[in-house]
């Protein structure tokens, strides 16, 4: 169990009604028992009979996504996010798309993508941002944090491939590693919907370099162990980009997928994220004429 | 000795101020965090001058026990020019990747991060204690090697103290 997050043991739901189960300590303690560092965390985790304190367990992940988004800040994540969706975008415009469209953020956690979108990202008045997340302790925290700055943006507790009516994009940061085995193809399947005409996700970029870049900035940076631990854990277990086109093209056959922005210029060195993007054919020309100089950095595709 | 004296000050200013920025990061999930890092770094600078006096106080108050005074001062400016040597490429290091940052790429950017702030960061302690032993080095004297390592530990601590502040809070 090194390579398993305690963030995703420490939580559960229901995936149809959204209620949140109980989570008892010592069967998450008995994952982590070849993970002595792990164990240690969950061990200092406050609970009541056994069942970890649900209370205590939302105010710590609130901690732990705040001191992530600190991470996401220093690397310019909001940045690279709108540099990526401003040609996604022209290319649906392009292309007659019902407006509005709606970008849905995976997994959005406190919705720091969305909010800086909507604060910085200069999408267009014809652009909805929802952000959808299981947990509800996330999810009000986002609606709290959008409000007190007046954002135009809107989160749901909810299963993102459950909205109705559905994204137009779908997008997601750091998410897609979460998905094991046959639950990754399942996720792409989500996306093939009438609907929905693209999708971007980006995680971190798997390279030798990886797991020692993401411990160094994840013990200078990070203050929570829990952070410090699942930061590194989630280096580890990204999926390369073939694995990535793989799965998406196994679960939705209907979109042209790419790699996008995995090396630096010429240079030969690694970024820190990768994106997975997909389109339906009919964007391919228009996206590709949109990214302008950027196009360099897009990979085959598939 | 004054320039020796004005440049470890000005160092040491700067250092203090972006401890309030590092004490600071990671603690407000906003997105407009202007305010938020202002303030950070104004507390890291009041704190950071009365560290300053601090230690100028402890300089001062050893300097006025020694036995040879005029020995000991010869003594103090060398180890403080040997502590610059560590301690000011050190910092212009970190200065020039500010101006890089400034450049509006996300690569750039990202780059100052990968190869200057975040190592830098993880290694500030060590440049922090490889200075002072450069310096001690030259004068290994009782008197500076006590009151250079407590100076010392005063400035490494600053973040911590900064940090203080935030932790009943869980996020703003």
């Amino acid at each position: 169990m090194n390579d398993v997050e305690i963030s995703d043991e420490i939580l559960s739901f229901d995936p149809d009604t959204l209620q949140r189960l109980p989570v008892r300590k010592s069967a998450v303690l008995e994952k982590f028992r070849s993970n002595r560092r792990a164990a240690r965390i969950v061990r200092a985790m406050a609970d009541r009979d056994d069942v970890l304190d649900p209370d205590a367990v939302d105010r710590r992940l609130i901690r732990v996504h705040c001191e992530m988004q600190r991470i996401s800040e220093e690397f310019q994540h909001g940045q690279r996010v709108a540099e990526l969706l401003h040609p996604v975008l022209q290319a649906l415009r392009a292309t007659g798309v019902v407006r509005p469209i709606r970008i849905v953020d995976v997994g959005c956690g406190t919705g720091f993508v969305l909010r800086w979108l909507a604060a910085h990202g200069d999408l267009g008045g014809d652009v909805e941002l929802i952000g959808a997340d299981y947990h509800p302790a996330l999810i009000g925290e986002a609606m709290r944090l959008a409000k007190l700055e007046d954002l135009r943006v809107t989160f749901r507790v909810a299963n993102a491939f459950r909205l109705d009516p559905p994204g137009s994009m779908y997008l997601s940061t750091g998410v897609i590693h979460h998905f094991r085995g046959e639950a990754l193809p399942a996720f792409f399947r989500s996306h093939d919907r009438e609907e929905t005409k693209a999708f971007v996700h980006f995680d971190f970029l798997p390279s030798p370099m990886a797991p020692f870049g993401s411990w160094l900035f994840h013990a200078v940076r990070m203050r929570d162990p829990l952070a410090k631990h699942d930061g590194v854990v989630s280096a580890i277990r990204a999926y390369s980009g073939a694995e990535l086109i793989r799965a998406a093209g196994d679960g939705a056959p209907g979109f042209l997928r790419a790699m996008y922005s995995t090396r630096l210029g010429i240079l030969p060195i690694p970024r820190a994220f990768h994106a997975l993007v997909g389109l339906r054919p009919e964007y391919r020309e228009a996206f590709v004429r949109a990214l302008g100089a950027r196009r360099s950095r897009l990979g085959d595709w598939a | 000795m004054t320039v020796l004296i004005a440049t470890l000050y000005l160092l040491a200013t700067i250092d203090a101020t972006l401890s309030g920025y590092s004490a600071a990061a990671g603690r407000s999930a906003l997105i407009r965090k202007g305010p938020h890092y202002r303030k950070a770094m104004l507390r890291g600078f009041v704190l950071g001058q009365i560290a300053a006096a601090v230690s100028l106080s402890l300089v001062v108050a050893v300097m006025n026990v020694v036995p040879d005074r005029t020995a000991f001062r010869a003594d103090l400016a060398l180890v403080w020019m040997r502590m610059l040597h560590v301690y000011l490429p050190f910092a212009l290091t970190i200065l020039t990747a500010f101006a890089f940052r400034a450049i509006p790429s996300v690569d750039v950017r990202c780059l100052t991060s990968t190869l200057v702030f975040g190592p830098l960061a993880g290694i500030r302690p060590l440049v922090g204690m490889a200075g002072l032993v450069w310096g001690i080095l030259a004068a290994p004297r009782p008197e500076i090697v006590a009151g250079g390592s407590a100076i010392l530990l005063l400035w490494l601590s600053l973040e911590g103290f900064l940090g203080f502040s935030y932790r009943p809070k869980e996020s703003v």
